[in-house]
């Protein structure tokens, strides 16, 4: 099967491998950091009328866990960044983490089988 | 009783500890096996990816008309979910209960930001030609990137899609 492939932007290369060495699946991640017009590397570039990309937004990856509150107290005492408190939804409860640029990155916890990370 | 006379002729068995890298090549191959398998269906922890439209069926519309993502289930007005291949494309309404509500400190989400999903395609040229000619916006022509022609298009929320075309050198893991 293809590869599904996801770009963000980051700050510091470094620090975002350190950050999500341990997290990825079936993902990849491709992190860039911004580099100036007419550098080789073309997908972090400014756009023609001249506007650079930067980390952040809202549109994110998710990455499935069982228990979100385990692994939200994990990753607290570990240091990372939270976005927001756990919130119950339809499908499941998520929170949102910061990648040290503060790329968010969302940690679901299925509470229906539907909503698995998995298609039916 | 005495023993078989072959014995001494027999190479001692030695035991082996499996060692870790071949346990995780294994390991590895196997999900693989039940990742690739003929029956998409039996895929497991699908890639996924949630962006915020600000329009529900027009994103929808657009992800499966021109991008050719397949509708697997929506609830209007706040979410939808779509597939590509291996990828799971989750659609949410910023503003609206579920993934679209406000935060704590009412910071509401929004569509946009420079994060995006890939698509490879096969004629980046005709690919993209055929997208301006339905009228979606493109962000920025074609560059070339490292192994790679790429090009940036915007959906109806204004949410990047990144399309590239491999060239030569290009690797993904196999």
């Amino acid at each position: 099967m293809s590869t599904v492939s996801v770009r963000y932007i980051v700050d510091d290369v470094d620090a975002a491998i350190a950050f999500y060495r341990d997290h990825l699946g079936y993902l990849r991640l491709v992190l860039v950091a911004p580099v100036p017009t007419g550098h080789p590397g073309g997908g972090s570039r400014p756009m023609p009328d001249g506007t650079p990309q930067r980390p952040g937004g809202w549109n994110r990856f998710m990455i499935e866990v069982p228990d979100v509150a385990a692994a939200a107290e994990k990753l607290r005492a570990a240091g990372v960044r939270f976005r927001n408190e756990i919130v119950a939804g339809v499908g499941g409860k998520q929170v949102m983490i910061e990648d040290p640029s503060g790329n968010p990155v969302e940690l679901f916890e299925p509470i229906r089988p539907e909503a698995r990370l998995a298609r039916q | 009783m005495a023993g078989d006379p072959l014995d001494a002729l027999r190479l001692p068995v030695v035991p082996v500890d499996p060692r870790p890298e071949f346990a995780t090549a294994l390991h590895r191959r196997i999900e693989a096996t039940i990742e690739g398998g003929a029956d998409p269906g039996g895929r497991r922890d699908s890639p996924t990816v949630r962006y915020f439209v600000d329009d529900l069926e027009l994103a929808v519309a657009f992800y499966c008309r021109q991008l050719g993502f397949e509708e697997e289930l929506r609830s209007p007005p706040a979410f939808a979910m779509l597939y590509r291949g291996g990828l799971r494309l989750l659609l949410s309404v910023p503003g609206l209960p579920g993934a679209g509500a406000a935060l704590s400190d009412g910071t509401v989400p929004a569509a946009g930001g420079w994060n995006r999903i890939t698509v490879k395609v096969s004629d980046l040229g005709a690919a993209l030609e055929a997208l301006s000619s339905a009228g979606v916006p493109v962000r920025a022509g074609i560059t070339r990137g490292i192994a790679v022609r790429q090009a940036l298009i915007q959906d109806p929320s204004g949410n990047l899609v990144e399309l590239i075309e491999p060239a030569e050198g290009y690797h993904e893991r196999t």
